[in-house]
């Protein structure tokens, strides 16, 4: 015990099952992203419902536009910043705005990458 | 007005979790081997006995796992500070960047988390038996988990607890029972990171049909978080994600139709009637601590001579010190001087002299020392006199007030007109740059005349002006202008009162977006996702039954989880349904009664029933049948077995690798 703090310890359990003590090298755990790849990859039978087989389908609708600032429908988009704006009053708004917020609202959007 | 105004503004509560008490474990829970039930949901995690009427336990599922502290005084060792679970968190906003939960999306991921959270929840249950927690568990689990996270969550409970037994259920279902509305639903269960579309048809959970959109409470939540910081740039820090949380929980709704409700909004009466604002916590600006101007500025010239004071008391000491060891030294010249050759060796061991070379120069760099410091301690004093007598500068205000008001009105047109001119001036340099602008051809109009000018160019003054309109650099009339500009913005900003009513510069005006960010729910595709909405998955799902299982459905469409509380949803889902099902068929919309507590009351009434022993998988069946077993019951999962054993050696540290361990910590 060298300046080492003390780990808590419970009378219900005899030592700890997944709890690491602090310095030792931590259990990587997997994500869920990863559990469900090797899910995949086993020879289940037909019937067999999993977790990646439930997610909802795309989506077969024409998405709506609104406006990133306001939320309102939004007819128009802004060629320079890439932004829906739904007037005149907004457009120039949307001039103004620094490069960080129209890249967050991008984000927002998910619409920040290049492809798409 | 002005009453009206205050009361519509919303102030935030910012609610404090209380910390947890530990809870009286009576011998009739410790001896009867009362089931224990936890929902343990992603968002919040409910624990209570089966014998109970309410959870004895409700917390966030977070555990906040505090960085070292950096040694500040070598001397201490470095003191880890505890890790703080659940309710112990008392402000979630302090913590946020060392959060941790065990959840990834729907799903118990991180088991180590888990371990720490089944800790806080057996010991605040006060369980205090010897080596096991001797209770069975009923313990909710997410629709279709994965069969590996069911078994590392049996390992922590049987090999880390010593439970006699488990059983898994699905949270939605338990709520259905709950609700006790018949055997065929089409349950919508909104969580916190999932809605799950499940229809159950004469008892049996349709699973194949089943879909889950990957969208939740954290989803909207986090949506109007950045939506409100990236309206709102100045309070970024102010708006925390607990704030918009609140916002959501308590003022956010669902629209009955989108669409018709955000036209509303661009109107700008309607906005004015209706916008809601949301008073962010502010303090008072420093005016307020009853010191005028006047009184300031008074402290700030008392201050300045308290400091000039001492300087030059430290100046006079300085002086005295240099004098007195001048006549030391002096003395010992003398000493030399006389030939007293035994005294002046017995005299400089105490002054670090040398030899009589030493002695000289020593006296002369105090001489020089003395000599500036009575230069010094003369000029501060007439630099005193100076600082009584500063004159006043010209663009010192008129001390009575309405004077004053004149002259600050006229200061700030003046430092407008300034600004103008300077734009426009630098607006004319930037155009005359381009070709084929008005101003490039102003600009060779004015270069061609000044070459036809003749021999009378330069009578007057004024013609040498044409070289400034010319000129593309900046010229001496914008280096002047930009002094007074920088002059007149000094004095405004000393003398111009600040904003009369600050509150109103920390207010949110909320429009569409308490309707914006729960219509995430049904158009996913607004934060980019490209998944279908509630509606339309729910169509996509009615769509694989027969014409009279789909009347079952529509008949009793069950609305379940937290999210599912948002004003507005039944009557939307209704709506939508109106739309998506044949013209007169009849459709039915149920809420659950407590949205996000049904599914522990479902779990205990499971667990109190005499059949709970039978759905429990016991500890032989564990070690039988493997981690990832599951015995199907109303409630459950269906399990499948995996086709083939997961082995998997790095995941799995061996016992050597234990021991190897060890050996590291005791090393260090």
């Amino acid at each position: 015990m060298t300046g080492e703090s003390v780990e808590k310890t419970y009378c219900f359990k005899t030592e700890n099952k997944f709890i690491v003590k602090s310095g030792c090298k931590k259990r990587m755990w997997r994500s869920l992203k990863q559990i469900l790849t090797a899910e995949r990859a086993l020879p289940w039978p037909n019937e067999a419902v999993l977790y990646y087989s439930i997610n909802a389908p795309p989506t077969f609708k024409p998405t709506k536009k609104y406006s990133d600032i306001s939320g309102l429908p939004a007819p128009y988009i802004d060629r320079h910043s890439k932004l829906y704006y739904s007037s005149a009053e907004e457009f120039a708004t949307v001039r103004n705005l620094p490069m960080d917020i129209t890249a967050g609202y991008l984000q927002l959007r998910g619409a920040n990458t290049i492809v798409g | 007005m002005d009453t009206d105004e205050i009361e519509n503004i919303l102030v935030l509560k910012d609610y404090k979790t209380v910390p947890d008490i530990v809870h009286e474990y009576s011998p009739t829970l410790k001896f009867g081997h009362i089931p224990l039930v936890i929902d343990n949901g992603s968002y919040q995690c409910r624990v209570g006995w089966s014998i109970n009427e309410e959870p004895n336990l409700i917390f966030k599922n977070y555990i906040a796992r505090p960085r070292k502290d950096r040694c500040k005084k070598d001397a201490e060792p470095p003191v880890t500070p505890p890790i703080q679970i659940g309710n112990d968190i008392v402000n979630i906003e302090a913590v946020r960047f060392q959060l941790k939960t065990q959840f990834d999306k729907n799903v118990v991921t991180h088991f180590e988390v888990q371990e720490q959270v089944f800790d806080y929840i057996f010991s605040h249950l006060g369980i205090d038996s010897e080596g096991s927690v001797p209770h069975p568990i009923a313990l909710t689990e997410a629709f279709v988990t994965p069969n590996y996270c069911r078994q590392l969550m049996s390992e922590l409970l049987f090999e880390g607890y010593g439970v006699p037994g488990v059983s898994y259920g699905v949270d939605s279902l338990f709520s259905m029972y709950k609700n006790d509305i018949g055997d065929s639903a089409l349950i919508i269960n909104c969580g916190y990171h999932t809605i799950h579309i499940i229809p159950v048809i004469r008892g049996r959970v349709i699973e194949e049909h089943a879909r889950r959109i990957n969208l939740g409470g954290s989803e909207i939540i986090c949506y109007l978080h950045k939506l409100l910081q990236l309206k709102y740039p100045v309070h970024v820090n102010a708006i925390t994600m607990s704030r918009a949380e609140e916002i959501v929980h308590e003022h956010s709704s669902i629209a009955l139709d989108y669409q018709e409700t955000i036209k509303k909004w661009a109107n700008p009466d309607y906005y004015e009637a209706n916008v809601m604002r949301i008073q962010l916590p502010y303090v008072q600006t420093v005016t307020s601590t009853g010191l005028t101007a006047e009184q300031q500025k008074e402290r700030k010239k008392e201050m300045a001579r308290r400091l000039l004071e001492i300087n030059a008391r430290k100046r006079e000491e300085r002086l005295a010190d240099d004098e007195e060891n001048l006549n030391h030294l002096l003395a010992i010249k003398d000493m030399i001087e006389d030939g007293d050759t035994d005294e002046f060796n017995e005299a400089i061991k105490g002054f670090d002299i040398k030899s009589y070379e030493d002695l000289q120069r020593q006296i002369t760099n105090i001489n020089m020392r003395i000599e500036k410091n009575k230069q010094r301690i003369a000029a501060a004093a007439t630099a005193e006199e100076n600082l009584e007598t500063r004159p006043a500068g010209r663009l010192n205000p008129p001390t009575e007030p309405e004077a004053f008001q004149a002259w600050l009105t006229d200061t700030r047109a003046k430092y407008r007109e300034l600004v103008a001119r300077r734009e426009a001036r630098r607006a004319r340099r930037a155009a005359m740059v381009k070709r084929r602008t008005a101003a490039a051809a102003e600009r060779m109009r004015v270069i061609s005349r000044l070459a036809a000018a003749g021999d009378d160019f330069g009578n007057q003054d004024s013609d040498w002006d044409a070289y400034k309109s010319i000129s593309r650099e900046a010229d001496s009339d914008s280096e002047a202008d930009g002094e007074r500009v920088l002059e007149l913005e000094e004095a405004l900003r000393e003398y111009e009162t600040p904003p009369a009513n600050s509150s109103q510069h920390h207010q949110l005006h909320l429009a569409i977006e308490p309707f914006r960010a729960p219509e995430l729910m049904f158009q996913p595709s607004m934060m980019g996702n490209v998944e279908a909405g509630l509606a339309e998955t729910m169509e996509y799902v009615f769509k694989h039954f027969s014409s009279e299982d789909q009347m079952l459905l529509a008949n009793n469409v069950f609305l379940t989880g937290g999210s599912s509380q948002f004003p507005g949803l039944k009557e939307r889902l209704e709506r939508e349904l109106l739309e998506m099902r044949p013209f007169q068929s009849t459709h039915k919309v149920i809420m659950a009664k407590n949205p996000s507590l049904d599914a522990w009351y479902g779990a205990r009434d499971f667990a109190g029933s005499n059949e709970f022993e039978s759905w429990c998988i016991s500890k032989e069946e564990y070690y039988e049948m493997g981690g990832e077993y599951l015995k199907d019951h109303y409630a459950s999962n269906k399990y499948y077995k995996s086709p083939a054993p997961i082995i998997d050696n790095t995941l799995a540290p061996s016992v050597d690798a234990n021991v190897v361990k060890e050996e590291i910590v005791v090393d260090c």
